[in-house]
């Protein structure tokens, strides 16, 4: 019991110099536990630290179900008495520390208060209060623990010594006391919760870590907040509101002083003054300083747009409307006239206004000064607004072809030869333009005739000139054209108002042929001379058959036959017996058609509407084409009707050729178009093409078999063209533009005048207003 | 690239071959390797030296892969990406010597043909032993109906008769030579005239009409003489072919109907003074559609001949049945003809009115008819003349106003616009004299050359300036 005692004691003096600590856990158990240890124990001294406090551990786990209670609670009984057995002591001190209490406190907290009340020396009530029980959120911080001043010594210097170390008083502090072997062997096996393995250095006992500070390492160890208390998102305190008051505490108006002119600027301001009087400070440079300066330092312009390439405007660029300009009635001073009467007002602010015809009202205000402002501007600026917002952004997407996928599939003209090409013979030796040319049906003799009078015949292959005629000294031939039979040789040129039939007179030219030409032309004579010719009595014969005269006939010119007037077309029917002749400038006798074996002429049509171009004979039926300015009219010659119109829509035909098969046609006109006609599609064109920069003067199909024609024009080219007919009805002819030749010079606007196909080859011969013929191949 | 010029004595291999027996290299001789740089002079130098030919100074051209060398070897191998390592195969021939320009005879009018009498031209050949050496004369034929007979010097020995002393009463279209005594003319007025010409000194001469062959229908454009059977070819407008007789006995009567003066209604009476033989021909062929334009005899069998027209084909005519053997179509129309003497059967070269001159293997057994294409001239090409050397060389005369000389082993095949078959390019080209300066006329326009006759005295071409030009024609290619 002794033993006992002297811990009872110890355990004492150990609470007094770590009470607070104590009591602030809580954490009585332990304390008491121990103490109920030591007391069973007694001075079982020799175990050592490990085991004391595994022992320990194992106790307070025993006692975990109270813990709680007796932590919450105010301190048990044996700690407690003591504690207020030592309080009582010290109260005098308490007494004269703690003054001047609310007495109101006493009748409040009658039940559990904590003072007592007593007399004092003067008899007076005399409130002394209980010890302020230092929980843990005291601030009193002086009440030290017992601490362990040895240092940073292993405490197992200490073991073969009862105490553990020294206080800061210099007292020894007594080693705690240890389990005995069996408490130690049940600690050693089951290691108690909180154990750490480590003593305190501070009471030796064992280091076990509190239910608490458990909790507080497992807490650290998840990443959580150390305390259960501490909310992690308290709400806000709004020290300083956020709401602006309407009415502030403070509605002081604004100080006087803030009115005021600072003194203290007025004081820097004249030190800048007086700085500047005495020349201390430049407030400004001096001006030659400046100018120096600004020529010193050179000024960069930076070009933005240097680099900037002119493009093209937005294809999608739909230019704002243009609106009108404004009339008298948007003056602000229209006339009378124009302001409206009373009704009229009346009526247009009867109407809607969005049927309003104008949505204003003309107004008369006598001086531009007097105008007020535009009333509805934030209505109409509304609207504009409006109306951009609400306009569909979404751009509408144009067809998006390829240009070239349009165009038709043609075949490649290389694919398409042979066909005349370039150059290769010039001839030379007309003055003046070349009117006509025309290739003898062998091939082999190009006749021409020009500017000059003179009809001239020319090898073909080299150019030379082996014939010439001079027909007239005045007028120019309009035209040559060979008989297109090989029998004979015979060429029809025009002049003026004759006609000219002739055997050129070529050394090539076998007698037998030559003769059988003169057989045919003189044949006719004799018809004549009977009397055959169908003239009424007393009126003019459309023409005049008679022999030009010696001189011309001794050149091989045979025949005149004189028209009345001037002819610029000759056209031979295939079998060579009539021939057409067209005088534009002939009204009524316009067109005529000739029979050679008959030397007669007549006039197939009373009137014509308009004025007849040129005509030609049908390549294989009878029939007769005559073209007007405008039209192309087809003639049945044996049932004497009219049988087609075509209509090529050229403003003035210049000339026609008739396909070799007979159903197409083709058509050049002033107006820079050559038109294919198709007749039994329709007497429209079936192509028109205006490839031509200047009228187009003739027009011809090639006759000996070969798909082209070609056209020739005042731009000084000639067109070739590819141009097949199919055999089959129900297909459409090819057209394929193949070559433009360039060569004939363009003189006094007019370039090529007349061309003609060989008859075999793709070779073709032109006339142009340059004097010279080319041959092209 | 940066040009990767041969590192200094770089050595090329090369392989000599050639296709001239007479001067054939030994076959161990045959490989060698040269500095890549050596260029044709260095290549020849080495073939004449005496380790290799020994043949002293042979000027050789060399062939690589059908066209001449004409740069340093390295260059030619750097421009066809080859590698020096490569093996390359020159093919030697001897040098070309350029044509030059030697001498001009001045005419009246545009000159039509041309023919020479030499040593070595195929008349002097049948004039035999009576040709003297030096005689060399130079037959033209012009548009105003005249032949003229000039010396080697330039100057006229003699000058035919006018139409109406016994002449051609048109343009004379063609003449040749038969023997240094006789020679024949056609032309424009559709005859054929058969001329004695004798010389009284070497200055002075006299041609004599001893025959009129009447006949065409057409003009006659071209005219070929044998003179060793005295038979005369001729092709008209008319498209016939006509094979003649000079011997006054031996050829028949002539059409009546054709002669001169038939018809009361003609005009020109020829009131001839010199009165000449009319005759018809042995056998007159309309075998042809359109303008026959040239008609040759065979080079080795005179009984054969060939002729072209402007309807496209190449006939082959047997001249003893007068029956046309065999006919070969062209694509264009054809304009002049020559033919090239190779081995059993000879090589037609035919000029056509498309600018290219077309070689036809007359042959029936041939696969390919057309064996190459000559082209170059940019006008119909209207005369052609083989060499006389050898049968590699050809000249064509065109109305662009050239003439140029083909090697026909130059050869390359033919771009894709060309067509098939393989193509050849001129290795000269003769322009006229006197144009030089001036800017190329379109189409030939006054220069035009209608005649040529290639002969070892010279190319004689004449033309549209009026003018014969004489240009170098030995050696020229061999």
């Amino acid at each position: 019991m002794a033993s006992k005692l002297v811990e009872k004691k110890r355990k004492v003096r150990v609470a007094e110099s770590e009470s607070e600590d104590e009591f602030a856990g809580g954490d009585f158990d332990g304390i008491l536990s121990q103490s109920e240890d030591e007391f069973d124990v007694g001075s079982d001294e020799e175990h050592d630290d490990d085991e004391e406090s595994a022992n320990e551990g194992s106790r307070s786990e025993e006692d975990d179900g109270d813990s709680a209670i007796l932590s919450d609670d105010i301190p048990s009984y044996i700690d407690g008495e003591e504690a207020m057995g030592k309080l009582i002591e010290d109260l005098p001190e308490l007494e004269i520390e703690e003054p001047g209490v609310d007495p109101k406190r006493k009748e409040n907290d009658d039940a559990d208060r904590n003072y007592r009340v007593e007399k004092d020396a003067n008899g007076n009530e005399r409130y002394v209060y209980d010890e302020i029980d230092p929980v843990y959120d005291s601030d009193d911080s002086d009440a030290q623990g017992a601490v362990n001043t040895i240092g940073n010594i292993p405490l197992s210097f200490y073991d073969s010594y009862p105490h553990i170390g020294y206080d800061i008083n210099g007292k020894k502090i007594m080693r705690p006391a240890t389990g005995d072997a069996l408490q130690s062997l049940l600690d050693s096996i089951e290691v108690p919760k909180g154990w750490t393995g480590v003593t305190d250095i501070n009471t030796g006992n064992p280091l076990n870590l509190s239910q608490e500070e458990l909790e507080l390492v497992r807490r650290v160890q998840h990443g959580l907040l150390t305390d259960d208390l501490q909310d992690p998102y308290p709400e806000t305190v709004e020290y300083f509101t956020s709401i602006e008051e309407k009415m502030p505490l403070s509605a002081a108006p604004e100080p006087k002083r803030r009115f005021l002119p600072s003194k203290n600027e007025a004081k820097q301001v004249m030190k800048l003054v007086r700085a500047i009087r005495e020349g201390r400070i430049l407030p400004y440079k001096p001006p030659e300083e400046r100018q120096r300066e600004e020529e010193e330092k050179e000024e960069v312009h930076f070009d933005l747009w240097q680099n900037e390439e002119a493009a093209a405007p937005n294809p999608m660029h739909i230019p704002a409307p243009k609106l009108p300009p404004p009339g008298y009635d948007m003056s602000y001073n229209p006339p009378e006239e124009y302001l409206p009467t009373k009704e009229e007002i009346e009526e247009w602010e009867k109407l809607d206004p969005e049927e309003r015809e104008k949505d204003y009202m003309p107004q008369k205000y006598g001086a531009l000064r007097k105008v007020p402002a535009w009333d509805t501007l934030v209505k109409e600026r509304f609207e504009r607004s409006m109306d951009l917002y609400l306009a569909p952004r979404v751009r509408k997407n144009r067809l998006n072809i390829d240009p070239n996928s349009l165009l038709p599939k043609l075949p490649s003209p290389f694919e398409l030869k042979p066909f005349p090409t370039v150059a290769q013979t010039i001839f030379r030796g007309h003055e003046g333009r070349v009117r006509s040319v025309a290739i003898d049906p062998t091939g082999l003799v190009v006749a021409s005739g020009g500017d000059d009078g003179t009809v001239r015949a020319w090898e073909l292959l080299t150019g030379r000139q082996v014939w010439s005629v001079k027909l007239s000294s005045d007028e120019a031939v309009n035209a040559v054209r060979w008989r297109p039979t090989k029998d004979t040789f015979i060429l029809a040129a025009a002049t003026g108002e004759d006609i000219f039939l002739m055997v050129p007179i070529h050394p090539s030219v076998a007698p037998a042929l030559d003769q059988a030409s003169r057989d045919i032309l003189a044949a006719g004579f004799g018809y004549a001379t009977n009397g055959h010719q169908q003239t009424a009595p007393g009126k003019e014969p459309p023409a005049k058959w008679a022999r030009p005269g010696a001189k011309l006939e001794d050149e091989g010119v045979l025949i005149r036959v004189t028209v009345r007037t001037t002819v610029k077309v000759i056209n031979w029917h295939r079998r060579g017996d009539h021939f057409a002749t067209v005088s534009p400038s002939g009204q009524r006798s316009s067109v005529a058609i000739h029979t050679l074996s008959k030397h007669l002429t007549q006039i197939p049509f009373r009137k014509l509407s308009g004025l007849a171009q040129t005509a030609a004979f049908h390549p294989s039926r009878p029939l007769f084409f005559v073209a007007t300015q405008r039209t192309i009219r087809c003639y049945d010659l044996q049932k004497l009707e009219l049988v087609k119109v075509v209509q090529p829509g050229a403003k003035w035909i210049s000339s026609f050729d008739i396909h070799p098969g007979g159903d197409n046609l083709i058509v050049g006109s002033y107006d820079k178009r050559l038109l294919w006609h198709d007749l039994d599609l329709s007497n429209r064109p079936y192509k028109t093409m205006r490839f031509h920069s200047e009228a187009i003067r003739a027009v011809r199909y090639h006759r000996g078999g070969l798909p082209l024609f070609a056209d020739t024009s005042d731009d000084g080219t000639i067109q070739i063209f590819h141009g097949k007919v199919p055999n089959d009805q129900l297909e459409h002819p090819t057209i394929v533009p193949v070559k433009i030749l360039k060569g004939h010079k363009v003189v006094s606007k007019l370039g090529v005048l007349d061309m003609d196909w060989h008859p075999k080859e793709p070779w073709c011969v032109s006339a142009g207003a340059d004097g010279t013929i080319r041959l092209w191949m | 690239m940066e040009p990767r010029g041969a590192e200094p004595g770089a050595q090329v291999k090369v392989t000599f071959t050639t296709t001239e027996a007479d001067i054939q290299l030994p076959e161990t001789k045959r490989q060698l390797l040269v500095p890549a740089d050596i260029r044709r002079y260095g290549l020849s130098r080495i073939l004449n030296s005496e380790s290799m030919l020994d043949t002293g100074a042979i000027p050789f051209d060399f062939f690589v892969n059908g066209s001449f060398l004409r740069t340093s070897l390295d260059e030619y191998l750097q421009s066809n990406s080859l590698s020096l390592e490569s093996n390359v195969t020159l093919q030697y021939v001897r040098s070309l010597i350029p044509p030059v320009y030697e001498a001009s005879f001045e005419h009246d009018d545009w000159v039509s043909a041309v023919d020479v009498l030499s040593g070595s031209s195929p008349a002097g050949r049948w004039s035999g032993d009576a040709f003297q050496h030096g005689q060399d004369r130079i037959l033209s034929a012009s548009y105003d109906g005249l032949l003229r007979i000039w010396n080697a010097s330039g100057q006229v020995i003699a000058t035919s008769s006018s139409g109406s002393h016994g002449g051609h009463i048109a343009s004379i279209k063609a003449a040749k030579f038969l023997s240094n005594t006789q020679l024949a003319s056609a032309g424009m007025d559709r005859t054929v005239r058969v001329w004695k010409y004798s010389e009284s000194d070497h200055f002075s001469g006299d041609l004599k009409p001893t025959l009129e062959l009447y006949g065409h229908t057409g003009s006659i454009d071209s005219l070929e003489v044998d003179g060793q059977s005295k038979r005369i070819l001729t092709a008209s407008a008319d498209g016939a072919v006509g094979f003649w007789t000079t011997s006054k006995a031996s050829a028949p009567e002539a059409d009546s109907s054709l002669l001169p003066g038939a018809h009361l209604s003609k005009r020109r009476k020829v009131t001839s003074s010199v009165s000449a033989a009319q005759r018809g021909p042995l056998a007159l062929m309309s075998i042809h559609n359109a303008p026959a334009t040239a008609a040759v005899f065979d080079p080795r069998d005179r009984t054969v001949a060939y002729s072209v027209s402007q309807d496209h084909t190449v006939r082959t005519i047997d001249l003893t049945t007068s029956i046309v053997v065999s006919t070969l179509t062209t694509s264009h129309p054809l304009l002049s003809l020559c033919a090239i003497p190779r081995g059993t059967s000879p090589l037609l070269a035919a000029g056509t009115s498309a600018r290219h001159i077309t070689l036809v293997d007359p042959r029936v057994s041939a696969t390919t008819t057309s064996v190459m294409t000559l082209r170059g001239h940019t006008n119909k090409v209207v005369v052609l003349s083989a060499s006389p050397d050898n049968e590699y060389a050809l000249a064509s005369g065109s109305h662009d106003g050239t003439c140029r000389i083909w090697d026909l082993r130059s050869v390359r095949p033919a771009t894709k616009d060309e067509g098939l078959g393989s193509v050849s390019e001129p290795v000269y080209v003769i322009e006229r004299e006197g144009r030089d300066g001036k800017k190329k006329a379109i189409a030939g326009d006054g220069y035009k050359v209608f005649d040529l006759t290639w002969d070892k005295l010279g190319i004689f071409s004449g033309g549209e300036d009026k003018k014969i030009q004489i240009n170098r024609g030995r050696d020229i290619t061999i």
